[in-house]
């Protein structure tokens, strides 16, 4: 057996020639069957797929006063022209690919917000019409912004790409206000129709905060005290120091409560 | 701005005065009225609480109980008045409807591959360069996994399957990964075969005698019922081979397809970018780490044996076979020798 083992590839004829060779008195059942549906060919290298950046863009041209839709395709300059390299896979870039790093640069905690990524069918993009930058059916975030630069890119005559950028992102913000300020409204009809929301964020750490300060205030007295015992038997008055010894005793405070 | 709290808000001292609240904001508010409350009970109620059988009977004579029969009438009835109402979910994702109904490998599209994942490979430098002709380019560093390629793969396996299916071959199922279980096991009971989705015990296919011997067989007919009289002819038979093994995880089942290939069985695999594809017969380039998509892999292909079986069955009763059936007189013979065994009625009738 060489390096690569065709044993899987080769079921047909090797019960073939198991039969001719008298190895099984019958062939099996699949035999006419893998004849009929015969495996792909294997282990043949076919030049991988290449992929360019195409840009669409909606140009003025001089003679015509209606504006053409203009394909620019990106021609990447071949890293490597050796043969070897004509097999493997390239990368996949598309023209949304910088407007989404642009997005995400600027407005990095868009990518905290949760986000679905299940898809039901597959053919959510059938639905979507990007005139608009709401969408039935989907969420408003970055990738909405995105997406609609990209449609203003292809369709909007003699459009920047800064431009696009900055009506998306306008868009964005003003829905964005508006379901901060849907989310107020709900928040304060809840209150006054009987809903409570319990302490927030900042109540709760200011809560956290003054109990350490309570454990604090309660070991740093055990401490002075200790402190004006030592000074006290130093000093050469040691009726205080038994006094305030006995008194600490009634104290009684375990060990443990005392880390901080 | 709330509107209809505005009037509330602003006059404390109306609200101040003991009186029954407006309808519509108690409606809204879980609070009641204090004049209910603080009412001083009558002088028939009293009297009514110092009797409370004399209550009981009033109750019931007043306000009757609906039966239940009419109360579920009445729920049923605003159940469907209601029903129209609120807003309509259209085309949700249900992970089990793909273990209970399965499509068929005609009704398999690109997006159905697409949203169950099937072409995310793995990372670029985990590949095996064997898988370079399935791979359609680079994403965010992994390998993907064409889907029309796929597609192609799957719906000739899917043929494969239904073709063995369909000249009775036996056809077993395999995925031992965590959370296969369902679907290895739906896809053989529509293709009327056998699964595996715990461990493969090595040897079960090149030492067969010892770890399966013990197992039950039969003799069906072409209709599959069972023929009792060939029962004690099958005490010495040697265990029987797949005709066909699917494995939705070839990787973990390298024993497995080992063993099919000293046994000449055809096999078909999920093969994933870091898999080698040689290692099956029929492969089906995939991604092999979601269960969505082997989920649906698996049931393609236990739809395709569905039909296969049909089709077998189907002709079976029109008294045809795709098959050249066993003999009565094959089954009888030694296993070993091919002769009939010393004995038996089948030599006692050669003799004669």
């Amino acid at each position: 057996m060489g390096k690569i083992n065709l044993t899987a590839l080769r079921v047909r004829k090797t019960a073939l020639n198991q039969f001719a060779s008298g190895k099984i008195n019958k062939l099996p059942q699949w035999v006419d069957v893998v004849g009929q549906i015969p495996p792909s060919e294997a282990l043949i290298r076919t030049p991988s797929p290449q992929h360019q950046l195409v840009r669409q863009r909606m140009k003025t041209v001089a003679g015509s006063s209606k504006p053409q839709v203009v394909f620019e395709v990106q021609e990447k300059p071949r890293k490597s022209k050796k043969p070897s390299r004509l097999f493997q896979p390239v990368e996949l870039k598309y023209e949304e690919d910088e407007l989404r790093h642009t997005f995400f640069r600027d407005h990095p905690w868009e990518l905290a917000r949760p986000r679905v990524l299940l898809e039901s069918t597959g053919k959510d993009h059938e639905h979507y019409d990007w005139s608009r930058i709401t969408q039935p059916g989907k969420r408003l975030d970055g990738e909405s912004v995105v997406q609609r630069q990209l449609w203003l890119l292809n369709n909007v005559p003699d459009m920047t790409k800064s431009n696009a950028y900055d009506i998306a992102r306008r868009e964005f913000y003003r829905l964005r206000l508006q379901e901060d300020i849907q989310r107020r409204v709900a928040a304060e009809e809840a209150e006054a129709t009987g809903a409570q929301f319990g302490p927030s964020y900042l109540e709760v750490g200011m809560e956290l905060e003054n109990q350490q300060y309570e454990k604090w205030k309660a070991w740093a007295k055990t401490q002075a005290q200790l402190f004006d015992q030592r000074t006290a038997a130093l000093s050469g008055a040691p009726e205080v120091a038994l006094e305030q010894q006995s008194q600490e005793e009634a104290f009684a405070e375990p060990p443990e409560a005392v880390t901080v | 701005m709330i509107v209809r709290n505005l009037f509330m808000r602003q006059s404390r001292q109306l609200i101040a005065l003991n009186r029954q609240a407006p309808v519509f904001t108690r409606s809204l508010s879980t609070e009641v009225a204090s004049d209910t409350i603080t009412q001083t009970p009558s002088v028939g109620s009293a009297e009514i609480a110092q009797s409370p059988v004399e209550q009981g009977i009033q109750t019931t004579s007043t306000v009757p109980e609906p039966r239940p029969l009419k109360q579920w009438d009445a729920l049923e009835k605003r159940r469907h008045k209601f029903n129209t109402l609120g807003s309509k979910v259209q085309e949700s994702y249900d992970p089990e409807n793909v273990l209970r109904n399965p499509p068929k490998p005609a009704d398999v599209t690109l997006e159905m591959l697409l949203a169950a994942g099937t072409h995310m490979g793995h990372s670029t430098s985990r590949w095996n360069p064997q898988n370079s002709r399935y791979i359609f380019g680079i994403r965010e560093g992994i390998h993907i996994i064409s889907l029309d390629v796929t597609a192609a793969y799957l719906r000739r396996a899917a043929k494969v399957v239904e073709e063995v299916a369909a000249r009775g071959g036996i056809i077993l199922f395999a995925g031992t990964r965590k959370g296969q279980k369902r679907s290895v096991v739906r896809a053989a009971e529509l293709a009327k075969g056998y699964h595996i989705f715990e461990r493969w015990i090595p040897g079960s296919l090149t030492n067969g005698q010892q770890i399966l011997g013990h197992c039950k067989t039969k003799v069906v007919n072409a209709l599959d019922q069972e023929l009792s009289k060939f029962r004690v002819d099958l005490a010495d038979r040697p265990s029987i081979k797949p005709d066909l093994v699917v494995v939705l995880n070839p990787l973990e089942n390298v024993v497995l397809l080992h063993e099919c290939g000293l046994n000449n069985v055809p096999t078909i695999g999920i093969i994933d970018t870091d898999a080698d594809p040689t290692r099956v017969t029929y492969p089906i380039p995939a991604n092999d780490d979601t269960l969505r998509g082997t989920n649906l892999i698996a049931g393609i292909l236990g739809r395709a044996g569905e039909a296969g079986q049909a089709r077998r069955l189907k002709m079976a009763q029109e008294g045809k076979t795709t098959y050249e059936p066993i003999t009565a007189r094959q089954l009888r013979l030694d296993p070993l020798t091919g002769t009939p065994p010393p004995g038996s009625e089948l030599e006692k009738s050669e003799r004669d």
